[in-house]
C-alpha cells in the first residue's frame, strides 16, 4: 500500500467528527419539543399539560346544585363560612360526571372533626372559639363517649 | 386558556363571606389588628425590591396571582395540607403545602408540624407551656418568587415561570435530578417518590385556569388562606398588598416571593 | 439551647417536612469523585505531555489510560441518580444556560472525546501494528480503530506528538471547568450554608487533583508489583513530592474555607458550627480535616524531605495515598450529604442512613467504582502501556 499523507488520518479524524456533529444536528432537530419557547426557556405545552389534571374539590357551589335545602340552612349560621368539601370530603369522591358514585364522608363516630377545629390549643387565636376538656365536659353530666353532634348539629351549630 | 375576568376573581374570594353581613367592618377591623401587631413585630423589611414590581405591571399579562397568609388567623386545623394531598395525589410524607406550630417561650423557639399538620396538631407537650411569648401557626408552601432560584438551576428547562405568575414543574420534561430541591430555600419541593420527578405547590393551577381557587384557599374556616390577582384593586390580595404590613420569607435570599405573610413572628424562618 | 447543639435556639430539633429525604445521596458523592479522579489522572499525564516533566514520561500514558478508564464510567452514578434517566439526552438538546449544571452533557462528552483522541495520536502506531497482526474479526476492530489506515508513516510522528502536545494543553483546562463546575454548582447554592462559597469549584478542584494522583500512585504501586519489574524510584520520589504540594494547597484551601465562615459568624456558621460538633463530628473533624490529612501531610512529608531513595518511599507514598484517597472521598461525602443535614429551618439536622441494597446505594456505587479499574486491565491487555512501544514511552528501571 503507498504510505498515505503523514496528516491523512487527520482528515479521517476530521471526517468522522464531522460526521457526528450531523448526526448530533440532526437529532437535535429531531428532540428538541415543537413547542419550545426559546426566551423563556421551558416547553410551550406544558402549560396545558398543567392546566390538564383532574380537579378533587368542588367548592361549595358545586355542592348547592343537589344539596340545596341543606345550603338553605348552612348559610343562616354560625358554621356558613366553612366549606362543604372540609368535613365532607372532595366532590371527586362522590360524584363522577354528575352521577352520585359514593356517599360523602361523613364523621358521625367520633368527636374529631369537630375537636380539630374547637379543642384549644396554644396556638389558635384567643378570638377563636375553642374548648378544652374541662369546658367541654361542663356540658351537664357528659361521658367521654358523647358525641359533639348529639346536640350540635354541625350545619347549625348553636345548640 | 378560558378568560377568567377580573370581577369574576373578587367574587371568588369575597363569595365565601358575602353572605356575613358585617364582613366589610370586620375586615377592616382584622387590618387594624394586624397592623398594630404585624408593626410591633417587623424587624427587618420583606426585601431590597420595590413594591411596584409586584403590583404594577405595565405590560404584565392579564392576570398577576398573589397569595396571601394570615396568620392572625390560621387555627392549625390542616384542612388545607388534607385538600392538597387529595386534590394533587401528593404522596405520603412529602409535602406541597404543610403547616409549622411556632411556640416562643422564655428558653427558645419550639418548632413543630407533625406530618405536616396533616392531621392537626396535638396539645403541646407541657415541657414547652410554661412563659409562653407568642405562638402561632404557620402555613408554608412554594411562595411562586419572582426572583427563583429553582428555576435558575434547572438544567434543562423543565420548571418555569408561567405568565401569571405560577412557577410549575413540566412534568413530561423533568429529568429528576433534583437541583431545584437543592436551590429552594424554603424546602418547598421534592422528588416525587411515585413519579421520579421534581414535584411542589402549583398554587392549582389546573383549578385557577378553570375559575376556581387552589383547593387550600377553598378548605380553609378561617380564611387564612387568601388567593387572588393583584391586577384586580378590588380584590383582597391587592388591598392587603397596599396595605403593606405584609413580610415574606427568608428575604435575605432575594428570591422575591409573591405569598405575603400577615402576622408573622420574628422567629419564623 | 446551646446544650442540644441546635442552631436558632430551638428547643426540639426542627426539619422542614420536604428536608427529611436526602435528595443527593451516594451516588452524588461518587460523581464528582470519579471525574476528579479523571482530572487528577489527566493532569499527572500532562505534565510530560504539555511541560515535558521527564521523570514522569514512563507514567504519562498509563495515567492517560486510566483517566480514560475513569472518564468513560463518570457519568454512570448520574444516570443512576436521575428519576428519568431515559431523558438525559435532554441536557444536549435544550441546557439550559442559567444552571450551571447544563454545561456538563457538552463538557463531559468534548472531554471524552478529547481523551479518546489524544490516546489514539498516541497509540496510532501500536494500533496500526496489531491491525496487520491481527487476522479476523480482531483486524477489523483494528483497523476500525486506524480509521482504515493501517500504513505507518514515520513523519506522522511529529505532527502526532504536536497534536497529543496540544490536545494535553487545552485538556488541564477542559479538566478542570469538568471538574471545577461541579464545585460551582454546589458552591452558588445560597440556599445550602454549608455549599455556599466561591472557595467551592477551587476545593473541589484541588481535592480532585490530589484524588487523581493519590489513585495513580496506587495503582502503579500495585500494577509494577504484580508484574515483578523493579520500580522507577528516581519518578516515584518526585511522584510523591507533587502529591505532597498538591495536598498542601487542597489542606489549605479547605483550612481557609472553614477558618473564613467561622471568623465571619454570619448566619452560615450559625447552622454549621452545630453540623460540625453534631453530626459531621466524626466525618469531618476528625477524619477529613484530622487523622486523613495530618496523616498524609506526615507521612507524604517525611518521604519528600527525608533522604529516601529505596522501597520505602513505596511503602510511605501507598500509605499516604491511600489515606488522600479516603480523604478525599470522606470530604465529598462531607460536603454532599453534609450539606443536606442542614435543614432549611435553620432549627434542626436531618437523620441520614446508608443504603445498602438501594438503587443509590453502597452496592451500586462500589459496582460503579470497580468498573474503571476493569476497564483499565481489559485495555491493558489490547495495548501495552508500560512497555514503551507507543510513540514515546520508555520505562526506566532503577533498582
Amino acid at each position: 500500500m503507498k504510505e498515505p499523507s503523514p496528516k491523512a488520518h487527520f482528515v479521517r479524524l476530521a471526517g468522522v467528527l464531522g460526521v457526528a456533529f450531523v448526526v448530533f444536528l440532526t437529532l437535535k432537530a429531531i428532540l428538541v419539543p415543537s413547542s419550545w419557547d426559546y426566551d423563556n426557556w421551558y416547553r410551550g405545552d406544558a402549560l396545558e399539560l398543567n392546566a390538564s389534571y383532574e380537579l378533587a374539590y368542588g367548592g361549595n357551589d358545586s355542592c348547592v346544585a343537589c344539596h340545596q335545602d341543606t345550603m338553605d340552612e348552612f348559610s343562616q349560621a354560625k358554621h356558613q363560612q366553612l366549606s362543604c368539601e372540609s368535613c365532607h370530603g372532595a366532590l371527586a369522591d362522590h360524584v363522577k360526571d354528575g352521577v352520585k358514585i359514593a356517599d360523602a364522608h361523613m364523621d358521625d363516630e367520633s368527636r374529631w372533626q369537630c375537636l380539630n377545629c374547637h379543642e384549644a390549643r396554644v396556638n389558635k387565636p384567643k378570638d377563636f372559639p375553642q374548648f378544652d376538656k374541662i369546658t367541654i365536659n361542663e356540658h351537664k353530666e357528659l361521658d367521654d363517649e358523647m358525641l359533639c353532634i348529639a346536640c350540635h348539629s354541625p350545619h347549625d351549630p348553636t345548640p | 386558556m378560558p378568560e377568567i375576568e377580573s370581577h369574576d376573581t373578587k367574587n371568588l374570594i369575597i363569595k365565601e363571606r358575602s353572605t356575613e353581613p358585617d364582613s366589610r367592618r370586620e375586615f377592616l377591623q382584622h387590618l387594624l389588628a394586624g397592623t398594630a401587631t404585624a408593626t410591633v413585630l417587623m424587624v427587618f423589611g420583606p426585601g431590597v425590591n420595590a413594591r411596584s414590581k409586584y403590583a404594577n405591571p405595565t405590560d404584565g399579562p392579564e392576570h398577576q396571582y398573589a397569595y396571601v397568609i394570615d396568620i392572625n388567623k390560621c387555627i392549625g386545623c390542616g384542612n388545607c395540607v388534607r385538600a392538597c394531598k387529595r386534590e394533587n395525589s401528593v404522596p405520603e410524607d412529602y409535602f406541597r403545602t404543610w403547616v409549622e406550630r411556632y411556640v416562643v417561650n422564655a428558653d427558645g423557639v419550639y418548632v413543630d408540624s407533625p406530618k405536616g399538620a396533616l392531621e392537626g396538631f396535638e396539645k403541646l407537650n407541657k415541657r414547652f407551656r410554661k412563659n409562653i411569648k407568642i405562638s402561632r401557626t404557620v402555613p408554608k408552601m412554594c411562595n411562586h418568587c419572582h426572583n427563583p432560584p429553582c428555576i435558575q438551576v434547572c438544567p434543562v428547562g423543565a420548571t418555569f415561570k408561567a405568565p401569571e405568575g405560577f412557577v410549575l414543574v413540566d412534568e413530561d420534561y423533568c429529568m429528576g435530578c433534583g437541583y431545584c430541591v437543592q436551590a429552594c430555600p424554603y424546602a418547598a419541593r421534592f422528588i416525587n417518590p411515585v413519579k421520579h420527578k421534581s414535584d411542589k405547590c402549583t398554587w392549582c393551577y389546573h383549578r385557577v385556569q378553570k375559575g376556581l381557587l387552589p383547593a387550600c384557599v377553598t378548605v380553609c374556616p378561617q380564611k387564612a388562606r387568601l388567593f387572588g390577582d393583584l391586577n384586580d384593586a378590588e380584590s383582597e390580595v391587592s388591598k392587603i398588598f397596599e396595605a403593606d404590613q405584609w413580610m415574606v420569607l427568608k428575604p435575605e435570599m432575594h428570591t422575591d416571593p409573591t405569598c405575603f405573610y400577615i402576622g408573622m413572628p420574628r422567629e419564623v424562618v | 439551647m446551646e446544650q442540644l447543639g441546635l442552631p436558632g435556639d430551638a428547643l426540639v430539633n426542627y426539619i422542614f417536612p420536604n428536608n427529611a429525604h436526602v435528595t443527593w445521596s451516594i451516588m452524588i458523592v461518587i460523581y464528582p469523585y470519579i471525574t476528579g479522579l479523571v482530572a487528577g489522572a489527566f493532569v499527572l499525564s500532562s505534565m510530560y505531555h504539555v511541560f515535558g516533566v521527564k521523570e514522569f514520561k514512563p507514567i504519562a500514558n498509563f495515567a492517560l489510560v486510566a483517566a480514560f478508564s475513569f472518564g468513560l464510567f463518570a457519568a454512570v452514578p448520574l444516570l443512576f441518580h436521575l428519576g428519568q434517566p431515559q431523558r438525559f439526552y435532554q441536557i444536549y438538546m435544550t441546557p439550559h444556560t442559567t444552571s450551571a449544571m447544563s454545561i456538563f452533557g457538552y463538557v463531559y462528552s468534548s472531554y471524552l472525546v478529547l481523551l479518546m483522541i489524544e490516546i489514539w495520536v498516541i497509540y496510532r502506531k501500536v494500533f496500526i501494528e496489531k491491525a496487520n497482526e491481527a487476522t479476523g474479526r480482531m483486524r477489523n476492530f483494528w483497523w476500525v480503530l486506524c480509521l482504515g489506515i493501517t500504513t505507518y508513516n514515520p513523519e506522522s510522528a511529529k505532527f502526532d506528538k504536536q497534536f497529543a502536545k496540544f490536545l494535553a494543553g487545552i485538556g488541564i483546562p477542559w479538566a478542570c471547568l469538568l471538574h471545577g463546575y461541579v464545585g460551582f454548582v454546589f458552591g452558588s447554592v445560597k440556599a445550602v450554608a454549608w455549599w455556599a462559597t466561591p472557595l467551592q469549584p477551587f476545593i473541589f478542584l484541588s481535592s480532585a487533583i490530589v484524588s487523581g494522583v493519590a489513585m495513580m500512585f496506587m495503582m502503579y504501586s500495585f500494577i509494577m508489583w504484580r508484574r515483578g519489574q523493579g520500580y522507577d524510584y528516581v519518578m516515584v520520589k518526585k511522584f510523591i513530592i507533587t502529591l505532597w504540594m498538591a495536598f498542601i494547597l487542597d489542606y489549605a484551601l479547605e483550612v481557609l474555607e472553614i477558618t473564613f465562615v467561622s471568623y465571619e459568624q454570619g448566619a452560615h456558621w450559625a447552622v454549621i458550627k452545630p453540623l460540625l460538633l453534631g453530626p459531621l463530628y466524626e466525618s469531618y473533624v476528625l477524619g477529613q480535616m484530622g487523622f486523613l490529612s495530618l496523616g498524609p501531610l506526615l507521612v507524604l512529608g517525611i518521604a519528600s524531605l527525608l533522604d529516601i531513595k529505596d522501597k520505602s518511599l513505596l511503602y510511605l507514598g501507598n500509605l499516604g495515598s491511600l489515606m488522600l484517597v479516603l480523604q478525599v472521598l470522606v470530604m465529598r461525602f462531607n460536603v454532599v450529604v453534609g450539606g443536606q443535614l442542614i435543614s432549611k429551618s435553620e432549627r434542626g439536622f436531618v437523620d441520614y442512613e446508608f443504603e445498602f441494597f438501594a438503587k443509590e446505594g453502597l452496592l451500586t456505587a462500589t459496582t460503579i467504582f470497580i468498573m474503571p479499574f476493569v476497564t483499565y486491565y481489559i485495555i491493558s491487555r489490547f495495548i501495552p502501556i508500560f512497555e514503551g512501544k507507543s510513540i514515546d514511552t520508555e520505562p526506566k528501571r532503577l533498582h
